[in-house]
């Protein structure tokens, strides 16, 4: 049995990323930390997309914006 | 080099620390403080680059303060170490980042926006009993009443224990905040620490038999799970009740403070509570409760092209990052609608306040309070009074009239 996976755009926003690595840990197929010790994205597709929501979640800064890949609609936050 | 500028507690220090950063950025922004005996830094940049870098630089303060201590010394102590070493704020990975994400989820913008409603009841009843009065002392008419009533209830504590806990809470600030000007600090911390903990521990105790919904539940879950030992969940529950509502308690008496200073921008506020997102943020940056957070050098480092050696202890001064003018235009202008604003009010990097969502969340339900009921208020007192304390920017009190 295979599901249908939801395509997610991700985006970190610079400004209120505070480097807390939150994300990274929910999510490490997707998120890691650049030079600067904040968080950048490897790899959209790394994870299930109920992971890297969970990630979203997770971030203090509410700094991970997920957005349908489809429709562009606003998933998270 | 003016001596007085290695003096973190010199009185002038203490009532402007923002001219004081200033000064110091200017002659240098990392620069060794040999009485203090550590980096002191002043730049947003550097104070950034080391709270990021938790590989480097360690936060078990715990274990540091241990080694500046004698062996009489810390049998002394030991009530306070025993505590606070197992505080998420002063531990390393892997442990802390067992404990960070145990609590994470409880903590998030989402899981906190819950409390709104209540938190705004909470204002507003305080409010009602004082519009009338037109005068208040904010810090214990108000300041402090928010944020405890609400980490009680979060946590599962009777409110009626609330003066109680405060007072416990305040001894431990004794320690906490390095307050100089108590000589007793230590026999008052432990004091504070073990009344605080003999307090606990029955609720923790309670909660086992027959959990709730709250939050010492949800701890003692965890315990059953072995992801927590019982000391680590007093300790969590001590540092969140002590961390959960002086510091916010602090900021929405320095935020009362600016805005009555800057009446212009309490009507402006009035006029457009939407504002009020920015508004906290700008008062976190401006003169937030927690001026530095030190770390200790696990292994050599450079920073601002100074050499920090392994086991030299560096000063993080928030309030001196979060004025830099390198990073924020005419910083010491206040401007509740400056965008972006990138503050470090909460720290940085893995310790990064797990309470900010919902210190913001009291701080904004408490200062849309203020100014949508209250005109723009007079200070009434001449001098403003200061715990000489180096982490904390707090005023002993603020009283008030409109
Ligand atoms: C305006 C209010 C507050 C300010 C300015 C503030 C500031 C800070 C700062 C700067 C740190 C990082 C310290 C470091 O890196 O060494 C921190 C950590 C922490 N704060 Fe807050 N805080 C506030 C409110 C709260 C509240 C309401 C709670 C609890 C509900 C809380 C709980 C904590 C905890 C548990 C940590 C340790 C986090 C970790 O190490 O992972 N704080 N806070
Ligand atoms: S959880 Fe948020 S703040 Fe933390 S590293 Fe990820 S994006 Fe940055």
């Amino acid at each position: 049995m295979t599901s249908t996976p939801v395509q997610l755009t991700v985006r970190i926003d610079p400004h209120k990323c505070v480097g807390s690595t939150m994300c990274i840990q929910y999510a490490p197929g997707v998120f890691a930390l650049n030079a600067d010790r904040q968080s950048s994205v490897i790899n959209a597709a790394g994870e299930p997309a109920e992971r890297l929501r969970a990630a979203a979640e997770q971030c203090p800064m509410e700094a991970i914006v997920l957005e349908d890949a489809n429709t562009g609609e606003r998933i998270f936050p | 080099m003016p001596l007085v500028l290695d003096d973190l507690m010199a009185p002038e220090a203490i009532n402007d620390p923002h001219t004081y950063y200033h000064q110091l950025r200017e002659l240098e922004r990392v620069h060794w403080n040999e009485r203090w005996g550590g980096w002191v830094l002043t730049g947003y940049d550097d104070v950034v680059a080391v709270l990021r870098d938790s590989d480097r630089f360690s936060s078990d303060r715990m274990a540091y303060l241990e080694t500046e201590l004698n062996a009489e010394e810390r049998c002394l102590y030991q009530p306070i170490f025993a505590v606070l070493a197992k505080w998420l704020v002063f531990i390393d990975p892997p442990d802390h980042t067992r404990i960070r994400r145990l609590l994470n989820t409880r903590f998030t913008p989402r899981a906190v926006e819950q409390y709104r409603p209540r938190v705004r009841s909470i204002v507003n009843n305080l409010l009602t009993e004082i519009e009338p009065r037109r005068r208040m002392e904010v810090i214990h008419e108000f300041a402090y009443l928010v944020p405890l009533t609400v980490i009680l209830e979060l946590l599962g504590a009777p409110a009626l224990d609330r003066d109680l806990i405060k007072q416990w809470s305040e001894q431990i600030g004794t320690f906490f905040f390095l307050r100089a000007d108590e000589p007793r600090r230590r026999e008052i911390a432990c004091e504070g620490v073990t009344s605080l903990v003999n307090y606990l521990r029955p609720l923790v105790a309670q909660r086992r038999e027959s959990p709730t919904l709250d939050l010492i539940s949800a701890l003692v879950a965890c315990e059953d799970q072995q992801e927590l030992t019982e000391a680590e969940i007093i300790a969590t529950c001590v540092l969140l009740v002590f961390g959960g509502h002086e510091t916010t308690m602090n900021l929405i008496a320095n935020g009362v403070l600016a805005l009555a200073n800057h009446p212009e921008e309490w009507d402006r506020l009035k006029a457009d509570p939407k504002l009020i997102e920015s508004a906290v943020e700008e008062l976190l940056r401006y003169d937030g409760s927690v001026k530095a957070t030190v770390r200790w050098a696990r292994s050599e480092a450079v920073v601002g092209g100074k050499t920090i050696k392994a086991g030299q202890k560096v000063l993080c001064a928030l309030s001196a990052a979060n004025r830099d003018p390198e990073h924020f235009p005419e910083p010491d202008r206040l401007d509740i609608t400056r965008a972006p604003n990138p503050h470090v009010a909460f720290g940085q990097g893995i310790h990064i306040c797990l309470g900010a969502p919902l210190a913001r969340l009291e701080a904004q339900e408490a200062i849309a309070g203020l100014t949508r009921r209250l005109p723009a208020p007079r200070i009434s007192t001449p001098t403003l009074d200061y715990h000489p304390t180096v982490v904390s920017r707090a005023l002993r009190n603020l009283p008030i009239e409109f």
